[in-house]
C-alpha cells in the first residue's frame, strides 16, 4: 500500500487527459479492409448461386420461380461478414461495404432480395453447362429453398418439415 | 407528474445486465471494450450491474442453447419492468454459423422477446454504441430492406407458340414476349 | 418551547441537506473516478437520474420474507436520516440535549445491521454469503468508531454531543497521543465505514452479484442506494467534526456562515480523498480485510488505554 505509487498512477492517468472518443457525435474513419455489410448489386448478378452455395451460415436462399426467374434472398440475420460470397462471386456483384451501423429493431430490415431474370438454354430451358466436371456436380437444376419460412433446404436433410432438428425441448418455468 | 419524470429518466440511466448463453465470447469482449475509457459508455449513464433484478437492459450474446435456454428465460423474467433486450452479435440475432448444431435452439428470440438487434461478428464497439443510441432515440436506424425486381428483360425470348412456318422458313412473330 | 421548535426545524434542515447533497457526493465520486481513469464519466447529476429511474421500476417481491425485505429497506434510510439529525453540520447539533453519543453509536451500528437484515431476508445463496461477510467486517469494524467517540468522552468527561463532537479526542494538555493514534486509525479504516473500495466486500459487484442487495428491485433498491450515498456524507461530517473541527473562533460578522462554508469545504475534501483512494486501489479479500481490521482494533484499544491514563 505505498501511497507514492498510487499518486504516480493517478498523475499518469490524469496527464493522459480524456481519451474518450466522441462517438456518436463524431464518427471515426474505418480501417482500409474493414468488412461491413455485404451489398448485392442486382445489375451485375447473373444468378449463379455461387454465394448461396458457399455461405457458411446459409444466409442466402435461392428459389426458382419459373424457368426464367430466380429469386436470390440474403437474410441478414446470421451473416458473420466473412466475405466468402464476395470472394466467390464471378461477376464481383457483391461488395463488403464499410457499414457497421446496422442496429435495428426489426431483423427483417437487414434483408436484400433480388428477382433475377435468368437467360435459359434454348434446348432444355435450364442452366448452362458448367465449364468443369466439378461445376456440373454442383448444378442441380431448379433450386427451391423455403423462402416463406426462410429455411435453407438445398442439400440438407435436417431442414425438412418432417424432420425437426431438436424436438425434445420444452421450455417452461417451474 | 412523478410517473412522467421517472419514465423520462429511464433513458438517462440504463443499467445493463450481461447474459452470455453459449457464445464464443467474441461479443463479450466487444461489450467489455464498450465499457473501457476509449469508448466510455458510462457518459450516457449506462452501468454494468451484477444482478438481473437491478437491470433495465439485458445484453444477450450467443445463441440460445439447450443447456442455457431455461436460465436465459429465468433471467429475463427476473428483470423488473420496464425492460429491454438487446441481441448482440449474429449468434444472438439469428443463430450465427451454429444455427443447425445439435445443441443450439436457435436465436435468442426463441426464448426471450428481443427489442433491438445489433448484428455483427463481433459488432464493433461503435456499432454497439450506435445500437444503444438507436434504442434511446438519439439517432435513426440506417438499414432498411432492399428489394430489386427486374422490370426490364435484357434478352429476347423465343417462345415456340410464336413461331410459324412460312415457305419453308421459320418466322418469329413477336420479338419480346415473356 | 421555542427551543423545541428550533430543534425540530434544525433536525428537518439537517435531514433535508443530507437528502439533497448525498447523490451529489456520489456524482462527484463517479466523475472523479472517471477522470482518474482518463475517461469522460457520467454527468454530475447522474445519481439523481438513477434514483428517479429506480423509483419508476416495477417492484418484484421475491425472496424468503417479503415483509422483512420491506422493513429492511425502510429501516436503512430511516437510520441514516436519524443519524443526520444528530450530527452537527456546520451549526450546533439539533438534538443536543435530547441525545448523546451512546445513541449515536447505537444508530451507526443499526445502519450496518440493515444490510444484514437485507441479506438474510432475501435468502438466496449470494445474499447469505454477502451477509456473512458483512457480519464479519462489522464485528471487526464498528468498535473502532465507538472507541474513537469514547476516547473523546474520556478526555472531556461527558457524553454530550456538542462536547464530544468538537475535536475532543485531542485532549487538553501535552501531545495528544491517543488523539493522534485514533486519527491514524480512522484515516486508514475510513473506506470501510463508507463502503468503498478497498473494503466494500459485502457489496462486491463482480464477485457476489451485488451480495445482500441482490434480490431488491425498483423503489426498495432506491432506498438502499440512497442510504449508501447518505452514509458517505454523514461519516465525512462525523470525521470532520471529531478530528478537524477548527475554525469556530472567528469573531467577525457572518462568522457562522463562514464556519458553515468551511465545514462543507472540509467535507468535500474528505469525499475527494475517499474517491482518490477508491479509484486507485483494488478490493481486499475478506481474510485480508479482517486481518487489517484486527490490527486497527488493537491500535484503537491501545489508544483507549492511553486515554484512560490521561495521555
Amino acid at each position: 500500500m505505498s501511497v507514492l505509487s498510487k499518486l504516480e498512477e493517478t498523475l499518469i492517468c490524469l496527464k493522459a487527459g480524456r481519451v474518450t472518443l466522441a462517438y456518436p457525435a463524431q464518427a471515426e474513419a474505418t480501417p482500409e479492409n474493414f468488412r461491413g455489410r455485404p451489398i448485392f448489386d442486382a445489375t451485375k448478378c447473373v444468378g449463379c448461386a455461387g454465394c448461396a452455395n458457399n455461405c457458411p451460415a446459409r444466409e442466402i436462399l435461392v428459389f426458382d420461380l419459373c424457368q426464367e426467374i430466380r429469386i436470390l434472398q440474403y437474410l441478414g440475420r446470421r451473416c458473420t461478414y466473412c466475405g466468402r460470397c464476395a470472394d466467390v462471386c464471378p461477376e464481383k456483384a457483391i461488395t463488403m461495404s464499410r457499414e457497421f451501423e446496422n442496429a435495428t429493431n426489426r431483423i427483417a430490415d437487414m434483408g436484400q432480395k433480388l428477382d433475377l431474370f435468368m437467360s435459359t438454354c434454348q434446348r432444355c430451358g435450364r442452366c448452362f453447362k458448367g465449364a468443369a466436371a466439378l461445376d456440373e456436380l454442383k448444378m442441380k437444376g431448379y433450386r427451391s429453398d423455403d423462402i416463406a419460412h426462410e429455411r435453407w433446404v438445398y442439400g440438407a436433410h435436417s431442414f425438412m418439415e418432417s424432420e425437426p432438428a431438436a424436438d425434445d425441448i420444452q421450455i417452461e418455468l417451474d | 407528474m412523478w410517473k412522467n419524470l421517472c419514465e423520462k429518466m429511464f433513458g438517462r440511466s440504463l443499467w445493463v445486465y450481461h447474459a452470455n448463453s453459449g457464445g464464443c465470447n467474441g461479443c463479450d469482449i466487444e461489450v467489455l471494450n464498450v465499457l473501457t475509457p476509449y469508448y466510455d459508455v458510462e457518459r450516457f449513464g449506462i452501468k454494468l450491474v451484477g444482478s438481473p433484478r437491478h437491470a433495465d437492459v439485458m445484453l444477450c450474446q450467443g445463441p440460445a442453447m439447450r443447456s442455457t435456454g431455461q436460465a436465459l428465460k429465468r433471467a429475463y423474467e427476473a428483470m423488473p419492468a420496464p425492460k429491454l433486450v438487446f441481441a448482440i452479435g449474429s449468434c444472438a440475432c439469428g443463430g450465427g454459423v451454429w444455427f443447425d448444431s445439435y445443441s443450439v435452439l436457435g436465436p435468442v428470440e426463441k426464448v426471450v422477446p428481443v427489442n433491438y438487434y445489433i448484428p455483427g461478428c463481433p459488432p464493433r464497439p461503435e456499432a454497439i454504441i450506435y445500437g444503444v443510441a438507436v434504442a434511446l432515440g438519439l439517432v435513426d436506424k440506417k438499414v432498411a430492406p432492399v428489394e430489386f425486381k427486374q422490370v426490364e428483360f435484357p434478352i429476347p425470348i423465343y417462345h415456340p407458340g410464336d413461331l410459324r412456318r412460312e415457305n419453308g422458313m421459320v418466322v418469329y412473330e413477336k420479338v419480346e414476349r415473356v | 418551547m421555542s427551543s423545541v421548535i428550533w430543534r425540530i426545524v434544525g433536525g428537518v434542515l439537517n435531514v433535508g441537506i443530507v437528502l439533497l447533497v448525498a447523490p451529489l457526493g456520489q456524482g462527484v465520486l463517479r466523475k472523479v473516478t472517471a477522470r482518474v481513469q482518463s475517461r469522460q464519466g457520467p454527468p454530475l447529476w447522474q445519481p439523481y437520474f438513477d434514483l428517479l429511474k429506480l423509483l419508476g421500476k416495477e417492484d418484484i417481491e421475491s425472496g424468503e420474507t417479503p415483509r422483512m425485505q420491506r422493513f429492511a429497506a425502510y429501516l436503512s434510510l430511516a437510520t441514516v436520516l436519524a443519524v443526520a439529525c444528530l450530527v452537527p453540520m456546520g451549526f450546533a447539533s439539533p438534538m443536543n440535549g435530547a441525545a448523546d453519543i451512546i445513541l449515536l453509536i447505537y444508530l451507526l451500528t443499526l445502519c450496518g445491521i440493515c444490510t444484514l437484515l437485507a441479506g438474510l431476508a432475501a435468502g438466496s445463496t449470494y445474499s447469505l454469503v454477502g451477509a456473512s461477510r458483512e457480519m464479519m467486517s462489522m464485528i471487526a469494524l464498528e468498535p473502532v468508531f465507538a472507541i474513537a467517540l469514547i476516547v473523546g468522552a474520556l478526555h472531556t468527561g461527558s457524553f454530550r454531543l456538542d462536547t464530544v463532537l468538537n475535536g475532543s479526542v485531542y485532549g487538553t494538555a501535552g501531545v495528544p497521543w491517543s488523539g493522534l493514534i485514533m486519527l491514524a486509525v480512522m484515516i486508514l479504516s475510513f473506506q470501510a465505514f463508507v463502503q468503498r473500495v478497498p473494503f466494500d466486500i459485502s457489496e462486491a459487484e463482480t464477485e457476489l452479484m451485488e451480495g445482500p442487495l441482490m434480490e431488491y428491485s425498483g423503489p426498495k433498491l432506491a432506498l438502499f442506494k440512497y442510504a449508501q450515498m447518505a452514509k458517505l456524507v454523514i461519516y465525512s461530517a462525523l470525521f470532520v467534526r471529531m478530528f478537524v473541527p477548527w475554525g469556530a473562533g472567528f469573531t467577525f460578522p457572518l462568522a457562522g456562515l463562514v464556519f458553515w462554508a468551511m465545514f462543507w469545504a472540509k467535507v468535500a475534501v474528505v469525499v475527494l480523498v475517499v474517491t482518490l483512494v477508491a479509484a486507485t486501489h483494488a478490493r481486499y479479500r475478506i481474510d485480508q480485510a479482517i486481518r487489517f481490521f484486527a490490527g486497527m482494533f488493537a491500535a484503537a484499544l491501545g489508544a483507549l488505554v492511553l486515554a484512560s491514563y490521561g495521555y
